[in-house]
Formats: C-alpha cells, sequence, structure tokens
C-alpha cells in the first residue's frame, strides 16, 4: 500500500534557535500517529509545517507523493483541500459574524463552485451523524457550545472528505463527558472514510485511546514509539495513582 | 460545631430577552472546618456561579434568593460594604485564567507580598515570607520565582502563583475555580502535588471548583455532582468513586479515557427551558417512568451521602 503521508528530516528553526530536528515518519491510509509533548514543544509548529502552514528549514513532506512545497498555487490549493486541519479552540475557529451554516458550507462553496443551499442539502446525512440538529445551524458560533461548535467543525471538515486530518488539541477545551463524545465520533468518522491522521495532544490517556503510533516530542526531537512502549514510557510519569498518594500522605506525616 | 460554611437553598437566576436562566436551583451544602468540598460539573451546571456567590461577585443583575451562613453570619444580604472586609482577607479566590488575573508588569513577589501588606506584615519580613509561600507551592528556586514577571513562567506556574496570592492573605475559606484546566500533565501533575501538600500542611478550608475528576479524587473530601443548576449527588470521595449511585455521575466515571470513554448520549437540556421532569431524563439509561414527568427531590442514602434521583427514593 503507498503511504498517504510521508515526513523526511524536517527541522524547523525560529529566531531563537531549533523547534525540533530531523523528523522522520510515513503514514498509511486510516492510520493514526499521536504527538506528545508538554506545552511549548513543537508539537503544533510540526502540525502547522506539514500542512504547509508554516514553512520548513529543512526536510521535505510528500503528501500522497507530491511536495506540497514544490507544486504551484493552483495544483497546491486542490491539494491542500484534502489535508485539514481541527484546532484547539472552536470558539475562535468560526467566523463570529457569520451565521453556522456559512461556516460549515463555505469549503464545498469554495472548493467546487457549489450553490450554498444545494451543498447545505448534500451534507445533512453528515450534519445528522455528527449529532447536531439542523436548525441549530441558523444560529452565531456565540450562541453554542464547545462541544456543539467542535461537531460543525466535523461537518465543515468532513465535507471535503479529506485523506489528512490533523487535529491540534481538539478536546482539550472541553468537559470530560464531551470529549468522550467528540472523540467517539472522531473515531467513526475516521474508519468510515479510512482518514489518516495526525493527532496532537498532551493527554497521556487520549493518546492511548486514539492512536496506533505514538511520537513522543522533546528537546527537538521526536522519537516514535509504538502503543506498548509508550504506555510504559508514560507510566512513570502520569498523575499521581493512589498508591503514590498513600506514599506521598506518609512522607507528609512522617 | 466548625461549620465554616453553610449553603442554603441558593438560587441565582439571570433574566435575559430569551427568558430565565436558571444558573443555580435550591442548592444546599455545609463545609466544616479543615475540609476540602468539590463541586464538578461540565460547563453550565452552574458550579462556578455558586462561587461567586460566595464571594459576592455575581453581576447585579442577578436575582439570588437562599442563605450563605460563614461562620454563623448571613452573608449573602450583606451590603457590598460590609462584605468587603470579608472578601480576600476571611475567603479569598483563586480565579479561573490565571495568565488574565495577574498584573503583566508587576514581578510575582510583589504581587504576593501586596496579600501580606494587607495583613499588615512589615515590609522587612515580607520578602522572607514570599519565599516561604512559593518554596510550599513546589517552586524550586522561590528567589527566581519571586523577581519574574508573569510572562516569564509558564501557565502552570502562573496558576500556582495566583494560588499564593490567595494563600498569603491566610484565609479561612479559600475558594479555586478550575485550577487545573489547559494545563499539560507536567503542570497539571505538579498543581496537584501543591494541593495535596498544601493540605497537610495548612489545612484549610476550600471550595473546589472543577472538572478534573482526579483532582477531585487526589484531594477531595466530599463531593457535591452539579447537574444543570442543581446538585445531584453528594458524598464522601471515595464512596462517590468507588460506587456511584446517580447515573449521571456514572456516566462521567464511564467517560474517562482510561475507563473505556464510554459516551453518554445527548446534551445537558438548556437553562432556559428545563423539563418538568428529571433533568437527566431524555439522557438516562434506567428511564423509569416517574422521571418523565416528576422532578426527583434530593434524599438521604446511607447517612452521609444523597441523591437526587427516583430509583433511591424507595
Amino acid at each position: 500500500m503507498s503511504s498517504v503521508l510521508q515526513v523526511t528530516n524536517l527541522s524547523k528553526t525560529f529566531g531563537h534557535g531549533d523547534i525540533f530536528r530531523d523528523v522522520s515518519f510515513t503514514l498509511n491510509a486510516g492510520e493514526t500517529i499521536g504527538l506528545f509533548g508538554p506545552s511549548g514543544c513543537g508539537k503544533s509548529t510540526l502540525g502547522r509545517c506539514i500542512l504547509g502552514l508554516e514553512k520548513l528549514t529543512k526536510g521535505s513532506v510528500l503528501f500522497e507523493g507530491k511536495d506540497i512545497f514544490r507544486l504551484d498555487r493552483k495544483e497546491r490549493s486542490c491539494l491542500q483541500a484534502k489535508m485539514q486541519m481541527v484546532f484547539q479552540h472552536p470558539e475562535v475557529s468560526f467566523d463570529p459574524r457569520r451565521r453556522l451554516i456559512y461556516s460549515v458550507t463555505e469549503p464545498l462553496v469554495y472548493h467546487e463552485k457549489r450553490e450554498s443551499e444545494d451543498v447545505l442539502h448534500s451534507l445533512l446525512p453528515l450534519i445528522h451523524a455528527v449529532g447536531l440538529h439542523p436548525g441549530i445551524l441558523d444560529k452565531y458560533p456565540g450562541q453554542l457550545s464547545g462541544g456543539e461548535l467542535q461537531r460543525a467543525m466535523m461537518v465543515r471538515i468532513y465535507s471535503l472528505s479529506p485523506h489528512l486530518l490533523i487535529a491540534d488539541e481538539p478536546t482539550s477545551m472541553l468537559d470530560m463527558s464531551v470529549q468522550a463524545q467528540i472523540l467517539n465520533l472522531m473515531k467513526e468518522l475516521q474508519k468510515k472514510n479510512s482518514t489518516t491522521c495526525i493527532f496532537i495532544s498532551h493527554d497521556p490517556e487520549v493518546m492511548q485511546v486514539m492512536c496506533d503510533r505514538i511520537g513522543v516530542m522533546s528537546e527537538g526531537k521526536c522519537e516514535i514509539m509504538n502503543k506498548n512502549n509508550f504506555s510504559e514510557w508514560i507510566q512513570p510519569l502520569l498523575v499521581m495513582d493512589t498508591m503514590e498518594k498513600d506514599h506521598y500522605e506518609c512522607l507528609l506525616t512522617s | 460545631m466548625n461549620t465554616v460554611l453553610e449553603v442554603m437553598d441558593l438560587n441565582v437566576t439571570f433574566p435575559t430577552r430569551a427568558g430565565a436562566i436558571r444558573a443555580s436551583q435550591q442548592v444546599s451544602f455545609r463545609m466544616q472546618k479543615g475540609e476540602i468540598s468539590v463541586l464538578i460539573g461540565e460547563t453550565g451546571s452552574g458550579k462556578s456561579v455558586i462561587g461567586l456567590a460566595v464571594l459576592h461577585l455575581l453581576p447585579e443583575a442577578a436575582i439570588i434568593s437562599g442563605k450563605i451562613n460563614y461562620n454563623g453570619r448571613e452573608i449573602l444580604s450583606m451590603s457590598e460594604k460590609e462584605f468587603s472586609r470579608f472578601r480576600g482577607r476571611d475567603i479569598s479566590l483563586v480565579p479561573q485564567n490565571p495568565s488574565g488575573s495577574l498584573d503583566p508588569l508587576m514581578r510575582c513577589g510583589k504581587q504576593i507580598s501586596e496579600s501580606l501588606e494587607i495583613r499588615g506584615i512589615s515590609n522587612l519580613k515580607q520578602s522572607t515570607e514570599v519565599e516561604n509561600i512559593l518554596s510550599n507551592l513546589q517552586f524550586s528556586d522561590p528567589k527566581l520565582t519571586a523577581a519574574s514577571f508573569p510572562h516569564e513562567l509558564s501557565g502552570g506556574m502562573r496558576q500556582r502563583v495566583t494560588t499564593g496570592i490567595a494563600l498569603a492573605s491566610e484565609p479561612k475559606l479559600l475558594v479555586s475555580d478550575e485550577p487545573t484546566k489547559g494545563l499539560d500533565y507536567l503542570s497539571r501533575k505538579t498543581s496537584m502535588k501543591m494541593f495535596l501538600h498544601l493540605k497537610h500542611i495548612r489545612k484549610d478550608t476550600h471550595l473546589l471548583i472543577t472538572h478534573d475528576l482526579d483532582l477531585a479524587r487526589m484531594i477531595g473530601d466530599t463531593i457535591h455532582v452539579l447537574y444543570s443548576g442543581e446538585i445531584i449527588e453528594s458524598g464522601p470521595v471515595d464512596e462517590i468513586f468507588s460506587d456511584p449511585h446517580h447515573p449521571y455521575t456514572e456516566g462521567l466515571i464511564a467517560a474517562l479515557p482510561r475507563n473505556g470513554m464510554k459516551a453518554m448520549p445527548g446534551m445537558c437540556p438548556g437553562l432556559i427551558d428545563l423539563p418538568s421532569g428529571c433533568y437527566f431524563y431524555s439522557r438516562c439509561p434506567y428511564q423509569c417512568e416517574q422521571g418523565k414527568t416528576i422532578h426527583p427531590a434530593i434524599i438521604p442514602v446511607n447517612g452521609r451521602r444523597s441523591v437526587r434521583c427516583h430509583r433511591f427514593s424507595r
């Protein structure tokens, strides 16, 4: 099977130094890789570089065999419709002055030059699939909750049936129960469309549920681990479990 | 008795053009001295509103009824002038969003010593006291932190500095609003350690508002679970986690990734037109007959616990 994404020796330098060096990995269709690390380790920047939102310092990104940085504008635009990103803050990812219906239909109206109403009609099954009531689309983003907006974002993104999805902490601002709903929804949509996914998060538990392989980023390096290695590696760093709590209390009281 | 805070039948309503938003309904609980009570709930469940009511910080438009007793004195009906003697001295707040709560142009040490000034601690002693506080907050180099500006610190460190400001006034009641929101796993772990440490050395009476179940389990003594503005279940932390009674509490625990991330269907009802029966009815896996029309009352179960569910009313 041919790979959807091939990242080779990717490096990025901002003015003050290297963000990451020589990151390489290959992704097949339907596979999920996680990017994990503390705040400020460069995981979001890596995601943005792969998508072409940031310029690379070194290395190459091949998306379906083509180098996105060497294409002309028109070809790149076509290709980029197939790579989509979900951002961390759903409330600022939508135009606050436009009704949701505009933002949700916008990608197809733009890329396929179709009428907005026609697009909406064809999107109805997807809107129901993510658990949204179509009436909600007449509202403005400010009137909806984070969970509802993130669902609308799923409609917006999956309307283009992307081959690559980069999710940058899609649920870190959501409640635990809403997080479970959104992540299950993402998994379902991903399976149905066999989308390749790069999942960025700082929550080790979410990582283990969502990803096949996990790239741990620290000090500019990105080490790819499989699931088992990752659970072993993360165990000592995890939030104190009950045993450790008892131990800690002993220390304090003695 | 050593009851520090007693909230009785607190109702908070915000009138809006679309209708009245019932942010908090018939909320009652009490806190003993040295107890950590956790208010757990989702966005819009009314947990922050309770914290703000205790601190007299609700907007003027809010319609408030009920009573809040602090050390035997009713504080809810006090005038702003009377209450200002309590806020920041007896009752302190650790606000949500530490980055927006710190003065960007003032060094962190100075911001903490402002609270010390209120207590009348002389300038000479202030800097050693600040360092004491900071070392209790798990800072490895208190001197350096005291001399830093907020933008030089990470999100987790800023959160701990705001806790320091609240603690510097030696409050008898600490209210903290979502202290671990938006922190990564390392900062979150350090914050939890800090709260656990503070619990043991200071024994503060602490009203913790959060949706972080791990934090609640780690440091809490009692939990009150909120849903659509009401307390739906209360009890000791260990019992609630090992044997949740209310289906919503069950659902919250099952939604944790480590428990299989099973999502509850549906969403919370809007606070403007709440259903007449049980608020949780449409999402409830049990869906008892009474729940469709009759709103359940909160009933005591086994002495120390209480739950708002028809299944326990027999």
